[in-house]
């Protein structure tokens, strides 16, 4: 099996996802486009020689529709050869788009691919794509489906979060993400978003509240309670769950993934293509997996799938450096330490979607960029990425300094 | 042409009285003679160009009563159930899009299949005598719309506003009616068909709605939200076990996201899987049947139904006293179909009242009741039982009860609890059967144990429970809850000769 090396990774900055954002006037396919274009200058490619560009992204309906992949790359203007393939694993889309195009390499059916992302969640908002998964009665009925915010309640509430438990973490995501950016950590892989006359529009993460306290959390209203508590929701997840009482709402707005625009590449390829160009390997893929979990409780997957491909590269939860877990909802990122026993130290130690949001298509790729970045600046070796995925899913990528 | 359950009374101006008199029924119904006649009357106006309109009226002193629920049932295969109710939906569906303009006469009661009937007509309009209403029992205990009520009703009056209808009972007089677009007019009595005729005469041609090109689905991204919540309301509130409810949502949503046509069909084959589900149709045949022709005791009623509750009520304190959860034993029973939880039913009836209920052997139940006793936590009425109250309204368990009875570490399936908890209830009820002075028949007390002393619907009674559950293995497994768990689980001689 050829070794999938990983010679680069850039993402945008996050916009905060509203009208009002920057990134709001910048059509998601041109996000897309500027990641390509940035890899391509950067490594000073022949784009010819890219077998295909893989790219997530969670709700491909309107401008994000019709293979965004493809879209971005014609837009990019780079060659015509090059196919692009859009993939939606939910919110670990960017991880398994950079997971596909790893697998491209290794089976030796592709020389060089990207994977990446893209989600102007301000542009195609939450839901757009509607899916029998909750629309479907029949459907709904049999999986109990419940809307994520609840199923981040309901994890709290069975392995014992309280609010103070998930405020502190939330507090301590803005604190390391502000810190990063104090030092400059992200600067290796952030790309200024730039307009047609190159002027910039976003250079830096725009959703951080670096000022947040327990105190300023303890003012926010649980966002779940009224459509959990008026819409039936937490009597379906009490149906599958009846050890539970009661729901108790922990989750708001301070301590969930913030709703940004945002897209990430990452450039994938073997040894040769590598000499041709003269690159770095900076690190190479270890192993990946992608796993389904209890769908109604929903974000218990990242434990699972860790341990997964924790087993296929043949390696323990304590020979991995550093973590980078999506903080979906704070609660998630709790039960995943729990649950493979890891310190909170080596875990999302630049922040995390709490403080700078999350991009659904795009946060796998950015996060791998993150934690590739760190490993080098601490000069460590070895990094897992995971993120927890709807319907009960995990998705987990494990990669090694070269 | 000979029909025996239709007049077919055409005028000089070319308007088509289908007047409905089902043969030797005081009223009209859809049976095998039925449905053979409207299929040719429709056959006989659709290939006679001089039929300008047709009117659908009653001849008797009701309007319609929709299928009759004895050649319903008669329907054992699949095959049988889809060709038929799918024969019935896809001959109204050619009569109204024949391009000649239909008008109901309302006059009379009806039911929600004679509102299925009237739904195809381009033009509903009713008397305004006293009699006649539109009677809607709520879907939940009887069976969902199937010739077209899950398509053509949404599609007229809106989702939430079907979903509103038929989910509760309701008596509609046609002022309501009126009010809620289930009908275009009311008149008087005496001037109903030549109201109807002026219509027909003024509009020679109809579309519905549904039929024109611009039609738009009322399934919008709009309604989307409230859909996914209802479904999720839906759900939680009848866990499982009431499947007309779940089927007529999906015909709602599978339906509405195409045209009607295929909607018609994706409707008779959801009502075939629910004709042909066991528990569902032998619940509705106990509610349709079932009702005593006699009256009954009501002091014998009366304390069949508070034995029934103790017994609920203290089976959930002794599931305690075994080391369960209390929230696994109160969402076992709610899984079950009971609003409360055994736990919240004791405190409604009051802990001191369950103490009646116990044998011997149920000697820590005692201690536990009357140390809660102490702490003056007798249930509901001192707003302090096994849930603490605030005013009128029920708030968490009791954090003092894990102490003074802890919970295993190890808690078993919610299943398990959900059995023992309908053996208790189901055995309870059959003791009882022998109290009963004038009405023992097993169908009678089947309905009687749903209406009056608080069995959940769904299982049919404890006679067609038990028949549904497999009697032998009811009894099997009865012995074996007998062995640790004492009397209330010993299945007698008496009972046995009626199972």
């Amino acid at each position: 099996m050829n070794e999938a090396i990983i010679y680069d990774a850039v993402r945008t900055p996050r916009g905060k996802g509203k009208k009002s954002g920057a990134l709001n006037e910048v059509p998601p396919v041109q996000l897309a486009s500027k990641v390509l274009k940035a890899i391509e200058k950067r490594n000073n490619i022949n784009t010819s020689d890219v077998d295909d560009v893989v790219l997530g992204c969670v709700h491909p309906t309107n401008e994000q529709g019709a293979d965004i992949a493809r879209t971005a790359v014609l837009e990019a203007k780079w060659d015509q050869t090059v196919s692009g393939v859009q993939v939606d694993r939910f919110c670990a889309s960017g991880l398994e788009a950079v997971n596909i195009a790893a697998g491209q390499v290794m089976s030796g059916q592709a020389d060089m691919s990207v994977g990446g992302g893209v989600e102007s969640m301000s542009r195609v908002p939450m839901g757009s794509s509607g899916g029998a998964w909750m629309t479907d009665p029949t459907v709904a009925y049999n999986a109990y489906f419940v809307p994520q915010g609840i199923s981040a309640d309901l994890l709290a509430t069975k392995y014992g979060y309280s609010r103070t438990d998930v405020d502190s973490y939330a507090v301590d995501s803005q604190k390391r993400a502000d810190n990063a950016w104090k030092e400059n950590r992200f600067k290796k892989s952030i790309i200024s978003v730039e307009d047609q006359n190159q002027l910039t529009i976003l250079d830096k993460d725009e959703y951080m509240r670096p000022n947040t306290t327990m105190q300023s959390l303890a003012s926010l209203d649980p966002s779940f309670a009224h459509i959990g508590k008026n819409h039936g929701f937490d009597d379906v997840a009490i149906l599958k769950y009846p050890e539970i009482e009661s729901i108790d709402h922990v989750h708001h707005a301070g301590n969930s993934s913030g709703i940004v625009d945002g897209a990430a590449a990452v450039l994938i390829g073997n040894k040769e293509i590598g000499n041709k160009y003269e690159l770095k390997p900076r690190a190479k893929i270890r192993s990946f997996a992608s796993i389904g979990s209890e769908p109604t409780i929903m974000l218990t997957g990242p434990a699972d799938s860790a341990e997964k491909a924790l087993k296929k590269a043949k390696m323990e939860a304590s020979d991995i450096d550093l973590f980078e877990m999506n903080e979906a909802f704070a609660a998630v990122v709790l039960r995943f330490m729990e649950a493979i026993n890891i310190d909170h130290s080596k875990v999302n130690v630049n922040g995390g979607a709490i403080a700078l949001g999350h991009p659904l298509g795009a946060t796998g790729a950015i996060i791998l960029g993150t934690v590739l970045d760190e490993l080098e600046r601490r000069n460590l070796s070895t990094g897992l990425i995971t993120l927890c995925v709807g319907a009960g899913m995990g998705t987990a990528t494990i990669i090694e300094r070269m | 042409m000979k029909l025996d359950n239709i007049r077919l009374d055409i005028d000089k101006s070319g308007i088509c009285n289908l007047i409905l008199d089902t043969k030797s029924s005081e009223i009209n119904v859809f049976n095998e003679s039925v449905i053979n006649d409207f299929i040719k009357a429709t056959e006989f106006i659709l290939n006679n160009s001089e039929i300008i309109g047709i009117i659908i009226s009653s001849a008797k002193e009701s309007f319609h009563d929709g299928y009759d629920l004895n050649y319903l049932y008669s329907l054992k295969f699949p095959k049988d159930i889809f060709e038929t109710i799918y024969r019935l939906s896809k001959t109204l569906r050619r009569l109204e899009t024949s391009g000649k303009t239909i008008v109901s006469a309302i006059s009379g009661y009806t039911n929600l299949g004679g509102l299925e009937l009237i739904l195809h007509s381009h033009y509903k309009i009713s008397d305004n005598s006293k009699n006649t209403k539109i009677i809607i029992s709520n879907v939940k205990y009887d069976f969902c719309p199937n010739i077209g009520g899950t398509q053509r009703l949404p599609r007229l009056i809106g989702i939430s506003e079907t979903l509103d209808l038929l989910l509760k009972d309701e008596i509609i007089s046609p002022k309501e009616a009126l009010e809620k677009k289930l009908i275009n007019k009311i008149t008087e009595k005496t001037k109903l068909i030549s109201e109807c005729k002026k219509y027909i005469i003024d509009n020679k041609e109809s579309l519905h709605p549904w039929d024109q090109k611009q039609n738009i689905s009322p399934f919008s991204s709009k309604n989307l939200n409230y859909f996914i919540s209802k479904i999720a309301m839906l759900h939680a509130e009848n866990s499982d076990l009431y499947h007309s409810v779940k089927i007529l949502i999906s015909c709602i949503f599978e339906g509405l996201n195409t045209d009607i046509n295929s909607g018609l069909k994706i409707e008779a084959r959801h009502f075939t899987w629910l004709l042909n589900n066991k528990h569902n149709s032998s619940m509705i045949k106990t509610l349709k049947f079932g009702k005593p022709d006699k009256s009954f005791d009501k002091n014998e009623i009366e304390s069949i139904k508070k034995s029934f509750e103790k017994n609920y009520a203290a089976e959930g304190v002794k599931l305690l006293i075994d080391g369960i959860s209390p929230s696994l034993i109160e969402n076992a029973g709610k899984r079950i179909g009971f609003l409360n939880g055994p736990l919240a039913s004791a405190d409604k009836i009051e802990l001191q009242s369950i103490i009646s209920e116990l044998d011997s052997k149920d000697a820590p139940v005692a201690a536990l009741i009357r140390s809660m006793q102490k702490s003056d936590r007798n249930g509901y009425s001192k707003r302090k039982g096994f849930y603490n109250y605030e005013k009128d309204k029920k708030l968490k368990i009791w954090n003092g009860l894990e102490e003074l009875i802890p919970s295993s570490k190890k808690q078993p399936k919610v299943s398990e609890i959900e059995k023992r908890l309908l053996f208790s209830c189901i055995n309870n009820i059959l003791f009882n059967y022998s109290k009963l002075s004038k009405l023992k028949n097993k169908i009678f007390y089947d309905y009687i144990s749903i209406k009056e002393i608080g069995l959940p619907a769904w299982t049919g009674g404890p006679f067609t429970w038990i028949k549904n559950y497999d009697v032998k293995n009811f009894i099997k497994e009865n012995a074996e809850y007998a062995k640790t768990l004492g009397s209330r689980f010993i299945i007698n001689e008496n009972i046995l000769k009626e199972i």
